[in-house]
């Protein structure tokens, strides 16, 4: 297939999918997240429970599977709940505002357990209340038949506080046999601070209370650990360590239950030290696995209720029933009925304690059978609490405990603003980027442009397709990938306009440059997509998103950038707006870059060790100002209906159980407050709220809600954050370090991961030095730093790859400069670039992009620098130890007293190509395998030859009257061989060689016999007496034949290498120092050094005598290797 | 945060190790190598194995980053011309 026809095809395919796009984007609704719709997100994490012991995959799928159906019976659209790393779960919940009822009806295990009361419960003396009863013992009395007015189970009818309760608990004695019965497995670990204690002090203020004197604190253990390593790992109130509590542990067979609340509305904490608690032994009658149906109704206007029963729980309730009815029928004294009592305890806090009147039932409830019949649950509900239960107890108990470690409620409007602000800052990065390239690249700048709005609609058509809810994070990802793909097309411009100035024709170049660039683009984005998809499996929700989008968008403009822009690019190469290079900014070859990046290298070191000083010493002086997603706490952002003082809004925030509440006003009204403080509880932004309300007035929205954006984060959040970061950061070090081993060279990896490493650290000293904080979004920016530092690295480092077999006998610091000098515009453009969008973040975005912006703009800066300054020069030094590139700096520094920035003299040579295939890479013009300027500055280096030698070459005579077949039959030559011809460094080589003149003859001869007069050192060139006819030159520009048989004996594993090998042996045989390409004296004027050293081993074998050709094979196959 | 200051020390101290002479074990990585552990494991020594958290972390903490990392520079350093001597003998001999 001819390449216009492929591109014809190409061109087609892209205009189909952008009409697909177009209809996808029309048909298909955008999902957006919480932060730009609103809504609240609920995080928990997964703890285990008797029947789970261990928290796994299975009980992970489980458990959401559960609270997706319980969010549908929620009555929420567009709710997602997802797993998160290995213990967590993220609940979204667009559009909804009651946070309290949210999280009663999404994160409760629902263990529904219904114990014979007085059977069960015990004295603080351990004598069980039945056994007390008959005795008339007034605190089993209490117990049993509760206070005045006050009903059995509720606060202030015989219940203590906690510490008494597990105290109690603690000294029974386990039960070991009918654990099938137990509710637990295990002990049960709680941890204490004695009265009076720093610990004690130090929770109460955490928790903004006061400490109560002689009595013992709670910190840890009502999350259920069954384990000490699970009490251990849990969060201790802030500045209390786990040593200075003492454990108490329940044992096995035992229970401690909270009293019920007092009203539906008057909710007691179970860590408040007005909770009450009562002793049971876990001997529960049936649970809430034996009850169907359950339906919330009411009862003498109170709401119930009401549920069936299933797997043998009829029968188990009418036993208990009727052993509770019999032993109330035993007790009884005169007329005075003495009623016994059934408990049902919901998550460890007992919902009811119901009597069981023995006249009504004297054998207990008995089951109908119908569905409605059985027994109902009255008591301490809301009309909605009842509801939520009999919801919960119908989907099922949740086979994990949910320990919620952060809340977000987000306002509807906050969100449309933030979106506002991201479209704003994403059409601005845009706008920039595009009045870049135009600028810049000229009619290139155009077509990037309609390659950046195809891949700006394919990416919109798949986000809807897929569909991608988008979120802030998302849309910064989003607003990134825009650099991302004008750097793929920076890369391809630069390599096409390199080819157009090196004199090739505008469609030659077009090829050629795509040819040549393409595979540093494919490296780059390869480690781009990796680094997307690490930080997409192992980090948290809010950096899945950005790193979804980061990945498709790298994917997406990977084929823009590859197919549609070549296709456009060809396709025009051929129209008149591309017939002159200036069109594309090549119009004149600019000044060449002479800048000693490498000598340089160690100023720029140094200004690395000295800003890293700075941050360090920041680092240690101010520290990270971590924000509340690793500090735990509470930040909400409000709208109060009249400016008011921020000392104000303060007290009333402090009087409202805000412990040291820090209030900032933010934008520009005057009426906007940040309030943030230390407690992750959100019952106190609650009070806070509404004591805002009520004393000022909370402004509305236009969906008549409350305008209050509460984050609530616990201190496991930060932990769970911070692990993920680790551990993603590893995972992304190990494979990008692997991919480079891989693609590159081992030695390329060290490199590009201390470059990394600086990256990383100076981004954080930037951030320990001006205070800013550091949220999830910053650690997600810094993990994206990881992939945008690398891939300017892999654009540099794939340029030194491609230059090393090309300057065979150049020291690899002159290798490094001239890679950097060819790719220090691509790089200083693709830089600008990025960092226009992000800048855009910056000015333009929330504060969410903002956080985002700000780490990239350091990031991406310090990747750009550290590329060029940090890893090519690690690189260098370290190859340089390597015994080649000694041996060729000892070379150089022997001739010259020094090694040279540039290998001013330099011939490359043409690499061996890869067999092509021809479907999958791009073709080139047929004809113009050697530029126009390379073959004329071919010609003029062999005049100038044959001028010093003072006579004719065969070969400029054939020249002279070649026909054009010829030519094309001369330059496509070397296209056999391995070596090919190539000059100075900028074109891309090629061209015959020429046939040797008789001078050159006449050296190689000498050089034979200088070689066969003794064996020359292979490391130290030494310098017998020569001709002293013979310059220097002569000897640079006409390479023996012979010598390369005679020093067969010389092996080098690296084909390039064997080359420079040779060329060295050949000269240290003729005693003459080196000239070509490393050395001045081959300059490109000279032409001859150059002509010499491109001779590549193959054409030099060409050129043999047909005896030697058989001499060499018969060598090989004796064994004999080069 | 202990740990990021000294790792931070080390590889600012080991930016300067370009001026001198590339004699380290394992070249300007080596170097690297001996400057980042140099730091972390003479900070760990003076505060006896354990990494000061957030608020426990000073200037001073900082500061500990920097004997480590010139010991640890000295010893590639030293190890690196031994090798080199070791070398030069066996080549001579």
């Amino acid at each position: 297939m001819s390449d216009r026809r492929r591109h014809g095809l190409v061109l087609l395919l892209v205009l189909g999918l952008l009409a697909a796009s177009a209809v996808a984007i029309a048909l298909k609704p955008t999902l957006l997240g919480l932060d730009l719709k609103g809504g609240v997100q609920l995080t928990y994490q997964a703890m285990p429970t008797p029947q789970t012991p261990k928290v796994d995959q299975a009980a992970l799928n489980d458990t959401v599977s559960i609270l997706e159906s319980r969010v549908n019976q929620f009555g929420v659209s567009n709710a997602t709940v997802q797993t998160e790393g290995g213990s967590l779960i993220v609940v979204s919940l667009p559009d909804v505002h009651n946070l309290t009822r949210a999280e009663n009806q999404i994160g409760s295990t629902a263990q529904l357990e219904f114990y014979d009361w007085e059977k069960n419960a015990i004295l603080p003396d351990g004598q069980s209340v039945a056994s007390q009863l008959p005795l008339q013992n007034p605190k089993a009395v209490k117990i049993s038949q509760g206070a005045a007015g006050v009903a059995p189970g509720d606060p202030g009818t015989g219940g203590m506080p906690l510490y008494q309760a597990v105290k109690l608990a603690s000294q029974q004695q386990p039960q070991t046999t009918n654990t099938k019965q137990l509710s637990r497995l295990g002990n049960e670990y709680f941890l204490f601070g004695a009265p009076g204690s720093q610990a004690c002090t130090t929770a109460a203020k955490d928790e903004g209370t006061l400490p109560v004197k002689g009595q013992w604190c709670y910190l840890a253990g009502l999350n259920g650990d069954t384990k000490l390593k699970q009490l251990k790992s849990e969060s201790l109130p802030k500045g209390v360590s786990f040593s200075q509590g003492t454990v108490l542990t329940v044992p096995q067979g035992w229970v401690v239950l909270q009293a019920s609340n007092p009203t539906p509305t008057d909710t007691i904490k179970p860590t408040s030290p007005q909770a009450q608690y009562f002793v049971l032994r876990d001997h529960p009658a049936l649970s809430g696995k034996q009850i169907s149906n359950p339906t919330a109704s009411s009862q003498n206007g109170e709401p119930i209720v009401q549920f069936g029963f299933k797997n043998g729980g009829a029968q188990a309730f009418q036993q208990v029933t009727a052993n509770i009815a019999h032993r109330g029928q035993q007790l009884q004294i005169g007329s005075n009925p003495f009623f016994q009592h059934f408990a049902a305890a919901l998550d460890g806090q007992l919902l009811s304690v119901p009597q069981i009147d023995y006249k009504q039932y004297p054998d207990g409830i008995v089951n109908t059978g119908s569905s409605t019949a059985g027994a109902s649950i009255q008591g301490s509900f809301t009309t909605k609490s009842a509801q939520d239960l009999a919801t919960q107890l119908r989907l099922g108990t949740l086979p994990v405990k949910l320990n919620r470690i952060s809340e977000e409620n987000i306002s509807a409007s906050l969100g449309a603003s933030a979106l506002h602000k991201a479209l704003i800052a994403g059409a601005v990065g845009l706008g920039i980027v595009v009045l870049f390239l135009i600028l810049y690249y000229r009619l290139l700048g155009l077509i990037a442009t309609s390659t950046l709005i195809i891949y700006g609609i394919y990416f919109y058509a798949l986000i809807k397709l897929i569909p991608i809810t988008m979120s802030l994070a998302g849309i910064a990802g989003m607003i990134l990938t825009i650099g991302v793909a004008a750097d793929a097309n920076i890369v391809i411009f630069e390599r096409v306009k390199e080819e157009i100035r090196a004199g090739r024709s505008i469609r030659s170049g077009i090829a050629t440059g795509y040819k040549k660039g393409l595979s540093a683009i494919m490296d780059a984005n390869v480690v781009t997509i990796m680094v997307a998809f690490i930080l997409f499996v192992l980090s948290t929700q809010s950096v899945q998103g950005f790193a979804f989008t980061l990945g498709i968008g790298t994917i997406v403009s990977l084929f823009t950038a590859v197919l549609a822009t070549q296709a456009i690019m060809t396709t025009a190469g051929d129209s008149r707006l591309m017939a002159r290079p200036s069109a594309l900014g090549a119009g004149k070859p600019k000044r060449k870059i002479t800048f000693d990046f490498m000598g340089m290298s160690r100023y720029f070191f140094t200004a690395s060790g000295v800003i890293l000083l700075v941050g360090a010493f920041a680092i240690g002086g101010k520290g990270l100002n971590f924000g509340i997603d690793f500090t735990s706490g509470t930040t909400a952002t409000t709208t109060l209906v009249k400016p008011v003082s921020a000392a104000r809004v303060s007290t009333i925030a402090k009087n409202a159980g805000a412990p040291e509440p820090t209030v900032v006003k933010v934008g520009s009204s005057g009426e906007r407050y940040k309030i943030s403080f230390k407690k992750g509880s959100p019952r106190v932004a609650t009070n806070v709220r509404d004591a805002l309300n009520s004393k000022i007035g909370i402004a509305r929205t236009n969906s008549n809600n409350l305008d209050w954006n509460a984050t609530s984060i616990g201190p496991t959040f930060g932990k769970t954050v911070a692990n993920e970061a680790i551990i993603a950061i590893i995972a992304a070090l190990a494979v990008i370090a692997l991919y480079v081993a891989l693609r590159f060279d081992r030695k390329f990896t060290i490199p590009v991961l201390i470059a990394l490493m600086h990256d990383i650290l100076i981004t954080a000293g930037v951030y320990a030095l001006i205070g800013r904080q550091v949220t999830v979004d910053t650690v997600a920016a810094l993990l994206t730093i990881l992939g945008y530092s690398l891939y300017d690295t892999i654009i540099v480092f794939d340029r030194v790859r491609e230059n090393i077999p090309r300057m065979p006998r150049a020291a690899f610091s002159q290798i490094v400069n001239r890679s950097m000098s060819e790719v220090i515009t691509r790089s200083l453009a693709t830089t600008f670039c990025t960092l226009l969008p992000v800048l855009a973040l910056v000015v333009f975005g929330d504060e969410t992009l903002r956080d985002f912006g700000f780490a990239l703009l350091v990031g991406v800066a310090s990747g750009a620098y550290s590329s060029i300054f940090i890893a090519s020069p690690v690189l260098t030094h370290w190859k340089e130890r390597e015994p080649q590139f000694r041996h060729r700096r000892n070379r150089i520094v022997q001739q010259f007293g020094f090694v040279p920035a540039y290998a001013t003299g330099a011939a490359d040579v043409e690499p061996e190509q890869r067999r092509r295939r021809t479907r999958a890479t791009l073709s080139e013009v047929g004809g113009e395998e050697v530029s126009a300027a390379e073959f004329e500055e071919l010609k003029r280096q062999i005049a100038e030859e044959e001028l010093e030698s003072g006579g004719t070459s065969t070969l400029t005579r054939r020249m002279a009257r070649t026909s054009e077949d010829e030519l094309q039959e001369t330059s496509a030559a070397p296209r056999r061989g391995r070596g090919r011809i190539r000059d100075g460094g900028d074109g891309d080589g090629g061209g015959a060689p020429p046939r040797p003149s008789r001078r050159s003859q006449r050296l190689r001869a000498e050089a034979a016999e200088a070689q066969r007069s003794g064996p020359a050192p292979v490391e130290e060139p030494s310098r017998p007496a020569l001709d002293p006819a013979i310059t220097e030159d002569d000897l640079a520009s006409h390479p023996p034949a012979e010598d390369i048989e005679v020093d067969d004996d010389v092996t080098s594993s690296v084909e390039d290498e064997a080359t420079d090998a040779d060329v060295a042996r050949r000269t240290d045989a003729n005693g003459a120092p080196q000239g070509g390409e490393d050395g001045p004296t081959g300059g490109d004027g000279d032409g001859a050094p150059g002509h010499q050293e491109a001779r590549g081993s193959d054409d030099r074998q060409r050129q043999r005598p047909k005896s030697q050709q058989q001499r060499r094979s018969r060598n090989r196959r004796h064994g004999r290797r080069r | 945060m202990g740990m990021l200051a000294w790792v931070m020390m080390g590889l600012a101290i080991w930016h300067f190790t370009i001026w001198l002479p590339d004699r380290y074990w394992g070249g300007i990585v080596g170097a690297f190598v001996g400057a980042v552990v140099g730091a972390i494991v003479v900070g760990l020594i003076i505060h006896g194995f354990t990494i000061p958290g957030t608020h426990d972390t000073t200037i001073a903490t900082a500061l500990e980053g920097i004997p480590g990392a010139v010991i640890g520079i000295g010893l590639v350093y030293a190890e690196g011309v031994r090798r080199e001597r070791a070398r030069d003998v066996a080549t001579t001999g």
